[in-house]
């Protein structure tokens, strides 16, 4: 399928995404009501306009989903949009799940469907009464055999943070499928990157709660360029050395620049800034080309990232946080 | 045998109009849709984007004015009826269609590619269309060149 439409359709709408510019103009604004009146002439102001200033969060995830909707209508596979989409449905199972683990052990108040995202790519009434009725059968990404799995799990150990290990190894599992599915190299490999990525930015966390290498290995996710074996044995070694033991690895690089900067002690916040750079990065190579399908996940991890940035101003701006912490939060 | 000169030399005809039409229409093709993406987003670019989709179609012109040149050298525009050709002269008649009929084809879809990353520059940069012209255009150097080798191949052969 040719992609020269999709793509040239997308460099079109890129003019539309807002810039670092826009965002440290929106994060100036006195009050919430100022930055509203700023955004006045993006896209999201149609949205905010229906949800009220006090659900700004709502509205940015409304401008996200029918971006998704529009790129549905052009884009020739429709699995590229559902890499993007796919882990907002895991972010929902494990919503409802803990919901469900809350209200069994008595406590009334456990559901939380304000949490639920409408981004996935399963409707979250289905997805819902699925759960609670226990009805997987028609679930996709091999959620029919993984919500047993999780109850059982959760019955033998009662730890929500093992389940949640279990619904992300799941997660990454499908998501390298529908990648493979689709047999695009480009986007294969920014799904092993990410699932990269999110390893170290897992064994970063361990090795600052000094954890256990030996016990670490079920923390880390099958898939990557970096097996979990290596990623589990970084752990008995200072950070400092990281980037060189993974200097054979692309996100090496990452972490050297991190070093470079003096900033292997930075906040979590800063790596997964960093990480989260590096795989937008793995897809500019994408730009390049007028007919990549990467570009299509390029644009979409764009507009998230601009979504995330939304988020950031119009929280400090509403809560009356320091802009400078905001501002560093941008991407 | 003796109609064998004249098939070898209208087949070369047909080869170069239809190769190279057929490039230029995929070239024109490419090109339109990157025009068609750009345009649903700024419809404002139609000018632009008009010309650049427009380049990759010069080749099916070159192919075209081959057939007509072929046609014209076998007598069999002005209704005085073909000339007598030998199965050499048909072969290199046939020969001199080759340049355009190759290159026109795999340029034009090439410079059809070409056109449609220049309509995404574009869509990007609008201040760059000198830029976007040129870099099409420098496949155009191909096709002209075969367009030559083609034509001087032509006035070389002698018939009738």
């Amino acid at each position: 399928m040719s992609y020269v439409y999709a793509v040239a359709r997308l460099r079109g709408m890129e003019n539309h995404l807002l810039d670092s510019a826009f965002f440290s103009r929106l994060m100036d604004s006195a009050t919430i009501d100022d930055a509203v009146k700023a955004l006045g002439e993006t896209s999201y102001s149609q949205w905010i306009s229906q949800t009220g200033t006090a659900n700004f969060d709502k509205a940015i995830d409304s401008e996200i989903l029918a971006t998704c909707e529009e790129l549905k209508s052009f884009v020739p596979d429709k699995e590229l949009l559902d890499i993007f989409r796919l882990p907002y449905d895991f972010h929902n199972v494990k919503v409802l799940l803990k919901g469900l683990f809350k209200v069994r052990g008595g406590e009334t108040e456990g559901r939380r469907y304000d949490l639920l995202s409408k981004l996935g790519t399963i409707d979250t009434e289905e997805l819902t009464n699925a759960i609670e009725t226990e009805e997987y059968g028609f679930l996709p990404y091999g959620l029919t055999d993984l919500i047993p799995q999780c109850w059982q799990l959760w019955d033998a150990t009662k730890n929500a943070q093992a389940v949640e290990l279990l619904i992300d190894h799941q997660m990454f599992k499908a998501m390298l499928e529908v990648a493979e599915g689709l047999k695009m190299p480009d986007v294969i490999q920014w799904v092993r990157y990410k699932i990269d990525a999110e390893n170290l930015r897992g064994a970063i966390r361990l090795s600052r709660m000094k954890y256990d290498a030996a016990k670490a290995l079920p923390f880390f996710h099958e898939g990557g360029t970096i097996r979990p074996d290596d990623m589990a044995k970084l752990l008995n070694e200072p950070q400092e050395t990281w980037s060189r033991i993974l200097s054979y690895t692309d996100i090496g690089a990452v972490l050297n620049a991190l070093n470079e900067q003096s900033d292997m002690k930075a906040s979590l916040t800063d790596v997964s800034k960093a990480l989260d750079d590096y795989l937008l990065k793995v897809l500019e190579n994408a730009k390049y080309s007028m007919d990549a399908p990467a570009n299509v996940l390029l644009f979409l991890l764009s507009k998230e990232a601009e979504a995330r940035n939304m988020r950031v101003a119009l929280v400090c701006v509403a809560g009356g946080l320091d802009r400078d912490f905001g501002r560093r939060l941008l991407k | 045998m003796e109609m064998l000169g004249l098939s070898l030399a209208l087949f070369g005809a047909a080869l170069a109009a239809a190769l190279a039409g057929i490039g230029s229409a995929i070239g024109i093709g490419v090109a339109g849709g990157a025009a068609a993406g750009v345009m649903t987003e700024d419809p404002n670019k139609f000018g632009s984007c008009l010309i650049l989709q427009a380049l990759p179609g010069t080749q099916g012109i070159y192919g075209l004015l081959i057939a007509f040149f072929v046609l014209n050298k076998l007598g069999l525009l002005g209704g005085a009826g073909a000339v007598a050709l030998t199965w050499n002269q048909g072969l290199q008649i046939f020969a001199s269609c080759l340049p355009i009929a190759v290159v026109g084809w795999y340029s034009a879809i090439w410079q059809g590619k070409t056109s449609a990353a220049s309509i995404q520059m574009i869509s990007k940069k609008p201040e760059a269309m000198g830029k976007a012209i040129i870099l099409p255009a420098m496949v155009e150097t191909y096709a002209v060149l075969a367009l030559l080798t083609s034509i001087l191949m032509l006035m070389g052969v002698q018939v009738g």
